[in-house]
């Protein structure tokens, strides 16, 4: 009760001081020196601290599970685990968006002191543009989404979080997902202040690449838990369901993908300067509409738990705003100073991260095409169509050939005018490749010839990676990491959805069921019971080809605020691959049905996904300019 | 010559299958499975689904295969009695000839930029 009143007038209070800071900014913009008013960092610190207590606030109704609070009434329940009532802060819509907003004050205040030797008009026009992003949201916030809305008379108990929504990956996946997407918000910021400062040069890709990175990186590790989640709670072993929420978090991944190479060249040579402020413009507009698809309910998905179109329209009427002010700030403030240094020569290292931002708009455009263009058509034509994993296959895994061999290529050329001057050594590294995956792939699958095309151009890829990480001195240490991180990813993914094998079956208490040597058998269940579910646990020992026995325990659940059934899988993860079990139960009968899978190089997936972003980590963390 | 006999045995490789065929029915029926939607769930396909209209799918897809049906042809079945919505490939005609060209049509745009600024 007191905690909600504190909550609901610091946010009113924090956008007091952001409409304060916007006016300081504008009467500093317009004075002769050379540093900012010291005033402007401590109303952006006011503005931040006030943004905190009214999350903080929101976290202790969670706690104390204050059901006068209606977003606590409508998410929480008593007999939640209090890891849990912590995590239903953020797992609703207001409790989001107030982290929303909650990131992107810490970020500019951040940004403020991290940005001490650019020049002042430059980062005060930054936190103008900021700004303007956090006041809508502010509004955003207190007009439609209010967290701290009172009920009375004040409910006995709470509606309760969504089962599958109790879960350590996704308690934490929200707040790292969106500490990468807000991260754009300050991308999108500052490219606007360097253009219409004139001032999109070498200084500022090194500047503005640490936030391209920290983005980048949240991001990755964002999406990857997110997978993570999905993989043993929501599907039944798969880990990417080119699902429209997932699409929309893979959107501005790929964008700033090609950020992050591109940007080096202009951190190196000067140039690309409107490309890269077209991508960081992109990357935000692609964020906010992430936040927009997913909260307004348009996508049928598993994940659209909270729905209200009228949310929507503000997002999209603000939207526009920011996309219209940055398309007339960008034709009318950008120039580009040295045209004669715009074209490349064809084997260089500017043309490689070129053939790499090609492919990642190709690929930005078959996810977004196949994302948005369901919608359009349902509301145009009234037709209903499904764009699933079929359409993403063919338009995207035919690219993936050609764009692996440049991968594989690119990072050994220098920069301006290059050769290859290794080619011996490539052109044996590929047969290899070719050869080797012939003989893996001939026995375990039918479609012998897609296949081996695939893993050859993926072992090309994971060989010339790992040569260079044996070859090169460590001045490009962290390219090399996050490269051979993602060669590992290719190969992981493909040999587990080659070598994935699954048992679908009916079994009742105490049965066997034999396959190929192995044998499956249904000891017997046991019944538990939760404050928050009580849950039938099977036991099973599992007999395989060598006669190796080893137990699964998979779990139904029953919630009970709300009343929700989930089955959950048990997982035994080795270093080789991951044993999969879950059951489900049938309706009106005495057996269950039971899922067993045998999933190769799982573990794997993860950790390339880890290399990755160390491989960022490292960047993130080098002193030096790019060489 | 050696080399044209090595392609030769290699490829007689190849063509030699070591799955069983009621193997193959599984992995077909899996894969038709996971390009099928729910239609009452929340963005699953049938094969991760556990309700009731999944499972009748899940049986009218075995007895297809039973008889002997192709997989797209079990595709066409299930579109006709149910609509486009059921299939997660969407067919190319005349609702989706954007969706499928104008992704490609970009890769060629890129590809004529990138053209020009290669010396």
């Amino acid at each position: 009760m007191l905690a909600s009143q504190i909550g609901y007038y610091s946010l009113i209070l924090g956008l007091f001081f952001s409409i304060l800071l916007s006016g300081y900014s504008v009467k500093d913009f317009k004075i002769k020196s050379k540093v900012i008013n010291q005033n402007l960092l401590s109303l952006s610190f006011l503005q931040l601290f006030f943004v905190i207590i009214s999350f903080i606030s929101l976290i202790l109704s969670f706690i104390n599970s204050d059901f006068s609070n209606e977003t606590v009434f409508n998410n929480s329940h008593t007999t939640k685990p209090l890891f849990y009532k912590i995590s239903g802060t953020w797992g609703n819509h207001e409790g989001s968006l107030l982290l929303w907003l909650l990131v992107l004050t810490l970020f500019i205040f951040i940004f403020l002191i991290k940005s001490k030797e650019q020049p002042k008009k430059y980062r005060i026009l930054t936190l103008l543009f900021q700004q303007i992003i956090i006041i809508g949201f502010f509004l955003f916030v207190l007009m439609t989404s209010n967290p701290f809305n009172y009920l009375f008379p004040t409910p006995k108990e709470g509606l309760g979080l969504n089962p599958i929504l109790q879960d350590p990956a996704l308690a934490i996946h929200p707040p790292i997902l969106y500490l990468g997407y807000v991260g754009t918000s300050i991308i999108f910021s500052a490219s606007l202040a360097a253009v219409t400062q004139n001032y999109v040069s070498r200084e500022w890709a090194y500047h503005i690449k640490k936030w391209i990175l920290v983005s980048w990186i949240f991001l990755t590790i964002g999406i990857m838990l997110g997978s993570i989640w999905a993989y043993y709670e929501l599907g039944w072993g798969g880990f990417w369901f080119w699902d429209p929420v997932e699409n929309v978090s893979l959107m501005p991944w790929l964008t700033l993908t090609a950020l992050l190479h591109s940007i080096i060249v202009l951190e190196k040579r000067a140039t690309l300067k409107s490309w890269v402020i077209i991508l960081s413009i992109t990357s935000f507009t692609l964020s906010m509409c992430g936040t927009f698809l997913v909260r307004s309910g348009i996508l049928n998905s598993v994940h659209t738990f909270a729905n209200d179109p009228s949310r929507g329209v503000f997002i999209l009427i603000f939207l526009f705003i920011l996309i219209i002010l940055s398309l007339v700030i960008f034709f009318f403030y950008f120039k580009d100073n040295n045209k004669d240094l715009n074209n490349f020569f064809l084997l260089s290292k500017e043309t490689s991260i070129l053939i790499n931002n090609w492919f990642m708009m190709y690929f930005l455009s078959v996810v977004l095409i196949g994302t948005v263009y369901p919608i359009f058509l349902d509301v145009i034509a009234s037709e209903k169509i499904s764009v699933g994993p079929p359409f993403y296959h063919k338009l995207i895994i035919p690219f993936l050939i050609p764009f692996f061999i440049f991968m594989s290529l690119g990072p050994g050329l220098k920069w301006i005018k290059s050769k290859i001057d290794n080619k011996n050594s490539l052109i044996i590294t590929f047969i290899i490749s070719i050869i080797l995956s012939l003989f893996i792939i001939k026995n375990l699958t039918t479609e012998i010839l897609y296949y081996t095309v695939l893993v050859s151009v993926a072992f090309f890829l994971f060989f010339t990676t790992l040569k260079e990480l044996f070859t090169k001195k460590f001045n490009n240490s962290s390219q090399i990491i996050a490269h051979f991180g993602f060669s590992l990813l290719i190969l992981s993914i493909l040999f587990n959805s080659i070598l994935s094998s699954e048992i679908i079956t009916n079994m009742k208490i105490g049965k066997k069921y034999t396959y190929n040597n192995s044998e499956i058998f249904f000891k017997k269940i046991e019944e538990k019971s939760k404050s928050n579910f009580n849950s039938i646990i099977a036991h099973f020992e599992i007999k395989n080809e060598n006669g190796k026995i080893f137990e699964l325990k998979p779990e139904i659940r029953i919630y009970n605020q709300p009343v929700i059934i989930t089955s959950e899988a048990d997982i035994k993860t080795t270093l080789l691959e991951d044993k999969f079990l879950v059951m489900n139960l049938v309706k009106g009968n005495e057996y269950f049905n039971v899922r067993y899978q045998e999933k190769p190089f799982m573990i794997w997936i993860w950790i390339s996904v880890l290399l990755i972003s160390l491989g960022g980590l490292m960047s993130f963390f080098k002193k030096q300019y790019e060489k | 010559m050696k080399i044209l006999r090595i392609f030769i045995i290699l490829f007689l490789f190849l063509g030699f299958s070591h799955l069983k065929s009621d193997e193959k029915k599984d992995e077909l029926k899996i894969k038709i499975l996971k390009n099928i939607r729910c239609l009452i769930c929340q963005g699953q396909s049938v094969y991760d689904s556990e309700s009731e209209f999944a499972y009748t799918i899940k049986l009218i897809v075995d007895k297809k295969i039973d008889e002997g049906l192709e997989e797209n042809s079990i595709y066409e079945f299930l579109r006709e009695k149910y609509g486009d919505w059921i299939i997660y490939d969407p067919k190319l005609n005349k609702n989706t000839y954007i969706l499928w060209v104008l992704p490609l049509l970009l890769f060629l745009l890129g590809g004529a930029i990138m053209y020009k600024k290669i010396k």
